[in-house]
Order: C-alpha cells, then structure tokens, then sequence
C-alpha cells in the first residue's frame, strides 16, 4: 500500500497497530497447538474410557469365572454331603449307635390334629435375577466410539 | 538478515511439511495396498473365536429331597511344555500318584505333537490325588526356586464337572449314567437326557479385550424330583438280596408303585452297578434288558395273569364271583390237555376259589367261554404287549400272539389264560392289574415326580391309561384276591393291613420246550384293599428252595409290604378307619 509522504504521522500509527510477523506467527503456533493439544486431551480421554472398558471387561469375565466355579464347588460340596448321608452311610452310622430298624408291633400311631405330612420335598426358591451384560447400563459396556456411532446411526434414522 | 532466516525456516517448515504428507501418504498407500487386504483378512480370522458354554447337568432327587445325582469335581492333568523344567520329577510324581506307567508319560513330554505347547497326560483325576500333587508340587517348589530341576514346575490342574452318584449302586437301575462325554444312557438320565444337559450356547467372541463381549446365559440343565423313595428302594434292595441267598434264586426284582396314581416308589432289581464306576457295565450285564428287568425284561409270568382273565371273564359278564364249575383236573384246548399245578381235580368250585386255588383248568374253562375275540380284545385293553409308557429308558412292550399271527395256536387261548405262552414285563403287569386297584382305569406308572427350573417346581400331573373294566369288576375283583389270600392262608398276608394279590408259578420255556425243573415265581399285590396306597410286585426266577410262588414270592412280598407300610406312614387298617370316621 502506498502511503502518502505528507502522511508520516499516519504511516507511524499503521506501524504501531500493525500485528507484528512475529505475533502472527505465535497466533497461528498457539492455534496449531490448540488444536493439537484438544486432539490429545479427546485421545487421552479415549485410552482412559477404552482401557477402563477393557479392565472392566476383564473383571466380568473373572467374575463370570468365579462364579461358575464358586457353582461347582457348592455342587461338588452338595455330593459329598450327599455322600456322607447316603442310605447306606445313614444305616451304617445308625447301627453303630445301637438303633436297628423298628419292627411293625412296637410302632405307635399318634393322630396330630391338624398336621399333613408332607408327601414330597418341594424345591422351588425364590427365583434369582440373572446378570447378563443386557441388564447392565450401557455406560459401563460401551466405548466411547461405540456410543458415538450409536448416536451417529440414531440420528441417521431419525433424519 | 532476517529475511534470510525467515526464507530458511520456510524452506525447512515446507520440507518437514512435505515429509509429513510423504509419511500420511506412505500410510495410506500400505494401508490400501493388496497386502494390507490380506494383513486384514488374516486378523479378522483371529478377531472372534467361537466359545461354547455348557451349562451344568440337573441334578436328580428322590421324592424327600434326597440327592441322587449330582456333579463333583475332578482334574485334567497336564503339562506346560513352555515352562517344564524336569520331566523326570513330574513323570515319577505323576506315576508313583497315580499308578501309571513312568516311561509312557516321559514319551509324551520328551515327543509330543508338533505345534502344541500344553499336553494333557491323565485326565478325571478324583480330587484327592490331584489335591495331593498340587500340595507336593507346592513343596518342591518352596524347597527349590521355582524353575530348578527336581521342581513340578510345568505340571497344571485344571478342574472340571462330572456326575457324581452318592448313593453308588442304590437305584442304579433307574437313575441310569452319564458318559464322560455327558451322554446319559439308561433309565432316567436318558429318557431325560436333554432336559438334564441345558442347552449348550455357542458365541462368537471378539478376542479383543477391549470388547466387551455378551456373556450368554446359559441356564443349568433341569432338575428331577423321582417318585422313588430312597429309603423304599434300600429296604427293597436289601430284602430282596436277603431273599435270593435265602431261596437260591438266580435273579430277581421287587417293584413298588402307587396303584391310584402310578407313582414307582422302588424298583429293586439283583444286578445292579456302582454308577460312578460305570465303565463297568460289561462286566455287570451281558446285554441291556438286564440293567433294569422290571421294564426290560420280559416273561411268561404265570398265574399272575389269572387275574386279567378273571377281571374279563367277570366284566364281560361270562362269570359273577358266585359262578361254580365243576374241575376235574384236566381240561383240553386246541388238541392238548391242560392241568392244573398239581395235576388234580379240585371238584365244585366258585371263582374265588378258582383264584385262591389257581387253577389251570378254571383260567382255561373262562377264556374258552369269552372266546378268543373277547379274551385277546381284554388282554389288548389291558395293555398286554404294549409298552406301558413308562419314563424309563429300554422299555420292552412283551409279546402277546393273537389269532392270526403265525405263531398262534388254538391252544395259546387256554395257556395265555394262566400266563404261559404270553410274554410281560413286571411293569406291564403292575400297570394292567392297577385297574383292578384304581376302580378299573389303568395308571401309567412313571418316576418323574416334578421338575425344576429357574427356581420354580412344577409337578408333573398323574396320567391314566385305558379303563378295560368297569368300576363294579374292580371292586369285586379286588375282594375276590382279598378273600383268597385270606381263606388260603396265604404267606402274603400282611398283619394289620387286608391286603390283595395273586402269585404266579410259571415253568420256563427252555429252546421251545417247558424246563420242568425249574420255575419263576411272582406275587403282585397292593393294600390296603379299601384305599390301595401301594402295590408290589416280586419276581425271583429259578429259585432252587421250592419252586412254588406261594412259598419263594409270596413272604418276601409279605415282608417287602410290612416295611412299605412303615415307610410310607400307612397306619394299620383299624387305626386308619377310626381316623377316618373322625
């Protein structure tokens, strides 16, 4: 631009508000740098969500692990109570505490008003919720790029 | 000056800017290339690997609770290769634990197969020997530092399900087994067996530890509740073993069932086998119908069957309980001459005494009368020859000719009348005359009392078969072999209890002839006659002592039914009436 000699107050003022090269330079750093640094804060907050999925994935599993071994032991422990109180366990043990089986004359029948024996074991408990991954939030099973894309799919739909 | 610099830096910001674009468009060109196809290709094939869940076999209860069959844990034993340092120790711990042989297990850990790095040397180790090498491997390792020859190191445990029976061969023949495989075979584990094994569930599962990938719900397979009372099938176990050393009898059974709803209390049978160690069948029983003879098994049961012949001779109105008939001993039919059981005449005779007497000639003056479309018609209604239906695995449905099969003779219908020339199993037997018990309509006897599942029982309704005879017929009928044991004297009698029944001498049939020498002898009764709660049915063949029924089959029935009554809290019939007029 040219700048009339008359001018000189002018072209000083221009000067002085002029951005300096170098401060245009520093402006276009320090947005390079913004941009790298959101870039690193959102990866960073990805390996942190992705790593914490991937241990809590992990946990379930062992979990998943335990309990079905922590199963087996109980049904294991199960047997081998069953074993020690088996009829011939039972009979065993009886016998040698001096009692042998009652003959019919010396048993007694008593009428119980009001008692129903009981004719056979019912089993039924009171049934257990099962944990599966669909009844848990979809916050602790879902990454961050799976949320997005679910979103992202979502919105696909909608439009 | 300092433009100079400032054309530098350009020119060396431009040249690291271009070697970046070079970098991102290298990347995108290998990423792109025809190999990275294939690097991706290959990845995917390892990305997700299928994995099966099994989910843990039902386990099996007696009617009280009791557990009959359950699951215990047990170890596959193998070897990292990767990380074993000293054969030689784990092939004598491993060896001189488990009795097997030295230089067999160092072959395998010396050559194994190509590729792999885990081999399995023994596998369904019980519990306590691979307790006791983990404890051993633990020991060495604390003396020696881990990785030193002389150390276990290598050696892994890994513990898995298997069925278990606590009761060992009590109720064999009806509980069946399960296969290392997890097949059941025989009795209740295989006619149950895809409802005791779950459902199996395959997935696809990324290997990727950041996927977290759906654990399948893989419910446990059904639990069983029997019928079968395991004190009952002790007691019956026991008395019948007691009774075939004391009769000399080469086999035999007792089977104990609820006529009113088909219930099986007990199936006691001679052969049986400890389920846990179940490679032993072949050494146990030469072929399958002997595993459980009861539904298996069949035989020309004698004069048990009198009593069908006499329920249709009575329904179809040939006879009332008041009919006499003159025996003279012998009777011909189809061009051969029958006897009775002791070859002589019995005179005047009503058809209580026919039945308390059991004669031959009477069954065959009956079926005779009805004629052989009426009686066969019965004999069919009553389910001779069919299968009963039975929950059991290896039902056999007997035999019943008819005229015009080929095999039929003129004669068959005076025989079939007193149970020779006609084949049943106990079970069939016990389902036909449960009509007589349960005002003519026949039950389909089972052993499947309930199942449960997610926590909730669900009991399986009683079901009922044919009704081959009328109210009136079984009522009659049922006071008839009351009455005949009764005026006998009969060794079945019951103290306490008005029980009915009938025995059944019946000669063997030996390569198409009779063996005059040698006998099966049954009994089926049930009590007490005017509310039927039990009945049971003996069967002990070619006892050496006597080889009449009413001498071998009738007391053990007698005592079988004394220790019924005690077990299912029947009380004595006086008791029992005066609680009931109450």
């Amino acid at each position: 631009m040219n700048i009339p000699n008359h001018l000189p107050n002018v072209n000083h003022l221009i000067q002085a508000y002029r951005v300096a090269p170098w401060r245009v330079q520093r402006q276009w750093i320090g947005n390079a740098l913004l941009i790298v640094l959101a870039l690193a804060m959102v990866a960073a907050l990805y390996l942190h969500v992705t790593s914490r999925t991937a241990i809590a994935g992990r946990e379930i599993q062992d979990l998943t692990d335990a309990i079905a071994t922590s199963r087996q032991v109980s049904s294991d422990l199960q047997t081998q109570l069953a074993g020690l109180t088996s009829a011939a366990s039972m009979e065993s043990r009886a016998r040698e505490m001096g009692y042998r089986p009652v003959e019919p004359d010396e048993l007694e029948y008593l009428a119980v008003p009001g008692y129903v024996a009981q004719d056979a074991v019912d089993l039924s408990s009171s049934a257990q919720p099962q944990l599966n991954v669909l009844t848990i939030s979809p916050e602790y099973n879902q990454s961050l790029l799976d949320w997005m894309d679910e979103r992202l799919v979502s919105t696909r739909r909608f439009q | 000056m300092r433009q100079q610099y400032g054309r530098r830096s350009q020119v060396l910001a431009g040249a690291l800017a271009l070697f970046a674009f070079a970098i991102v468009v290298q990347m995108t060109r290998i990423q792109n290339s025809p190999e990275a196809e294939i690097f991706r290709q290959q990845s995917e094939a390892y990305a997700y690997e299928y994995r099966t869940f099994y989910p843990n076999r039902g386990e099996i209860y007696d009617r009280k609770g009791r557990l009959l069959a359950g699951e215990k844990i047990i170890y596959e034993i193998g070897v990292d290769l990767s990380i074993m340092t000293d054969p030689h120790a784990i092939a004598f711990a491993v060896s001189d634990t488990l009795g097997m042989d030295y230089d067999g297990l160092m072959d395998v850990m010396q050559n194994p197969p190509e590729g792999l790095s885990y081999i399995i040397l023994v596998d369904y180790v019980d519990a306590e020997q691979a307790l006791y090498l983990q404890e051993l491997k633990k020991a060495l390792n604390e003396q020696a530092p881990e990785g030193s020859v002389g150390g276990l190191t290598g050696l892994q445990f890994k513990p898995h399900p298997q069925r278990s029976y606590p009761e060992n061969a009590l109720g064999s023949n009806i509980l069946g087994f399960v296969s290392r495989e997890g097949t059941g075979y025989f009795g209740v584990e295989e006619k149950y067996d895809s409802l005791l094994a779950g459902n199996p569930v395959t997935v696809l599962v990324p290997t990727d530890p950041n996927k977290a990938f759906e654990i399948p719900n893989a419910p446990d397979g059904t639990t069983l509740i029997l019928t079968i009372d395991r004190d009952l099938q002790a007691a019956a176990e026991d008395i019948l073993d007691t009774a075939l050393g004391n009769y000399g009898a080469q086999d035999g059974l007792i089977a104990i069932m609820n006529p009113r709803t088909g219930e099986l209390y007990a199936m006691a049978v001679s052969r049986r086998m400890n389920l846990n160690k179940f490679w032993n069948y072949g050494a146990v029983y030469s072929n399958a119908t002997e595993f459980n003879p009861v539904i298996s098994k069949s035989y020309e049961p004698g004069s048990v069957m009198k009593v069908l012949t006499m329920a249709a001779a009575l329904d179809s109105g040939t006879v009332t309980p008041e009919t006499t008939y003159l025996d003279t001993g012998s009777i011909l039919v189809g061009g051969v001459t029958v006897e009775n059981w002791d070859r002589n005449p019995w005179g005047l005779q009503d058809m209580t005494g026919c039945l308390q007497h059991s004669l031959n000639v009477c069954m065959v003056t009956l079926s005779t009368q009805m004629g052989a479309g009426k009686f066969y018609d019965y004999m069919d209604a009553f389910g001779v020859g069919h299968l009963t239906g039975v929950d059991l695995a290896w039902e056999a449905p007997g035999r019943l000719k008819i005229p015009g099969d080929a095999d039929w003779y003129p004669v068959d219908l005076g025989t079939n009348a007193f149970g020779q020339g006609v084949a049943v199993t106990p079970i069939q037997m016990m389902s036909a005359v449960s009509a007589v018990a349960n005002h003519g309509r026949m039950v389909i006897p089972h052993v499947l009392y309930a199942m449960v599942r997610d926590g909730r029982q669900h009991e399986v309704p009683d079901q009922f078969g044919a009704t081959p005879i009328s109210e009136q017929t079984a009522a009659t009928l049922n006071e008839m072999l009351a009455i005949s044991l009764e005026q006998e004297s009969s060794l079945a009698l019951v103290p306490g209890y008005r029980v009915a029944g009938k025995t059944g001498t019946a000669q063997i049939p030996v390569d198409g002839f009779y063996d005059g020498s040698q006998t099966n002898t049954s009994f089926i009764g049930w009590g007490p006659v005017d509310d039927p709660q039990f009945m049971i049915y003996v069967w002990l063949e070619r006892p050496t002592t006597s080889p009449w029924a009413s001498e071998i089959a009738a007391p053990v029935f007698s005592e079988m039914a004394q220790r019924t009554v005690i077990l299912l809290d029947i009380p004595p019939d006086s008791i029992r009436q005066q609680l009931a007029l109450r």
